[in-house]
């Protein structure tokens, strides 16, 4: 009996795999969606989104001096004993987690919504001018993009801007 | 040979490889408290990142709460000397669910904790592996419930570390089973692209130019490998021994994950759950 229930349950999530549930979104869905993994790791493939950056120094004439663009994608080196501690990859990899969150967030936003006003802006736009600011300590103004890559085995084949944020001066704190 | 390494295990473990549920519970909760462990004192390594000008910043994340009551209790909460004494907290009562066992108190203050931990971190840090802690809390809790409610007759132990094993191997064997289904379902998943694709974006950088991986012929074989195991999970409920030779492979597959992606929770917390498909495995 216990075998036939067995069966009949992965029966059913095949069948929900295949065909589309809708998507419930919600504040507190969002903050306690560890109650509902959908264990769906590393499936699809196709545009990711890369987080941009430069910094500017302020011309005397008015005129801002900008940095390369930076790409702001994390990497650590491989060890074996990280198997055991491994802080700073993990920091690096809810980085890049947050950045999905953003992109995310910006596909959901209606067309007459600020993406100033979400969280994850705000969130980038602080690491951002933080990171500029430990890189290029003469900055005085920073910009970041949201690039879409898209990858294929051997390198990346297409790319577009999603979204380029305002020009913002460094704040004073 | 396979056989002669299954009769070994037989005479070892004890003949047809049935773990016993205070074996199984013991394990569950030792393997449970390491795993999470190491989460603590990952995060309290990672302080830098939570103020001033790391990313995940308290004072713009509040904006999260939807709820002025809660967001100004979990400004209290997640204000740094508070939230370290937290985590040490949790430390506290994993060492007691290592070296005493879990109990009714101890088993809801890390299932609560942990939650709010994973608030702090908008929802979830590592993603799996947060997943997977919670499941494995909740199976403890859901054991240690039936156990304060029906006063710990032994018959009703038994019941709730039933219910507790099968919840944990349920959720751990949908999580083979349904990852390796999705990639089934995928063409580029189908022809070893998708593989490359995902190892030249991880973390520890794109494979060396003549990895063996960048072939063609060794990423569809290593993609159908690992989807077929996949898929393969739920027949371990079949046999015990199926069973141990499955989670051998799965302690070798979340080796490779950490490996090559870095997400070395992911190992730690899979790990915590074979106790419980291992047993529910040998209940036929």
């Amino acid at each position: 009996m216990t075998s036939f229930w067995a069966i009949a349950y992965f029966l059913l999530l095949l069948v929900f795999l295949i065909y589309k549930t809708p998507h419930i979104q919600g504040p507190w869905l969002f903050l306690l969606r560890s109650f509902f993994p959908n264990w769906k790791f590393f499936h699809a493939v196709g545009y990711v989104p890369h987080l941009y950056a430069r910094a500017a120094i302020s011309l005397p004439e008015g005129l801002l001096q900008w940095t390369d663009w930076q790409h702001l994608y994390p990497r650590t080196p491989q060890r074996l004993w990280h198997l055991f501690y491994n802080p700073e990859t993990n920091l690096a990899l809810a980085q890049q987690n947050m950045v999905d969150h953003f992109w995310a967030d910006l596909n959901d936003l209606p067309e007459s919504k600020d993406p100033r006003l979400l969280v994850s802006y705000q969130m980038i736009s602080h690491f951002v001018e933080a990171h500029l600011l430990e890189k290029f300590p003469d900055g005085t103004h920073h910009q970041f993009e949201l690039r879409m890559l898209l990858d294929s085995p051997t390198e990346t084949v297409h790319s577009h801007v999603m979204m380029t944020s305002p020009v913002v001066a460094k704040s004073c704190s | 040979m396979l056989l002669s390494f299954f009769s070994h295990l037989n005479e070892a473990i004890g003949s047809p490889l049935v773990l016993s549920t205070p074996m199984a519970a013991r394990a569950l909760e030792i393997l449970f408290a390491w795993s999470a462990s190491i989460q603590i004192f990952e995060y309290l390594r990672m302080s830098h990142a939570m103020h001033g000008s790391g990313l995940w910043v308290w004072r713009i994340q509040r904006a999260d709460i939807p709820n002025a009551a809660l967001r100004q209790l979990f400004d209290a909460l997640y204000a740094e000397p508070v939230f370290k004494v937290l985590l040490w907290a949790r430390l506290l009562a994993l060492v007691s669910l290592a070296l005493q066992g879990s109990g009714l108190i101890n088993v809801v203050f890390l299932f609560i904790t942990h939650v709010l931990v994973l608030i702090r971190w908008r929802g979830a840090f590592n993603g799996g592996s947060d997943f997977m802690t919670l499941v494995v809390l909740t199976g403890l809790l859901l054991a240690q419930l039936i156990l304060n409610v029906t006063e710990g007759s032994l018959a009703d132990a038994d019941l709730a570390w039933r219910a507790c094993f099968w919840y944990i191997a349920i959720q751990s064997i949908t999580s083979y089973f349904v990852s390796g289904s999705v990639k089934l379902l995928r063409p580029e998943w189908r022809k070893g692209q998708a593989l490359t694709i995902f190892l030249n974006a991880a973390i520890h950088g794109p494979l060396p130019e003549k990895h063996l991986l960048r072939q063609t012929w060794m990423a569809t074989l290593a993609s159908w490998g690992f989807i077929l195991w996949e898929c393969a999970a739920p027949l371990v409920l079949l046999d015990a021994r199926w069973a141990v030779l499955f989670c051998l492979m799965a302690a070798l597959f979340h080796f490779l994950v950490f490996w090559f992606f870095g997400l070395n929770r992911f190992f730690w917390a899979w790990l915590a759950s074979f106790p419980a498909i291992v047993w529910c495995a040998g209940q036929y």
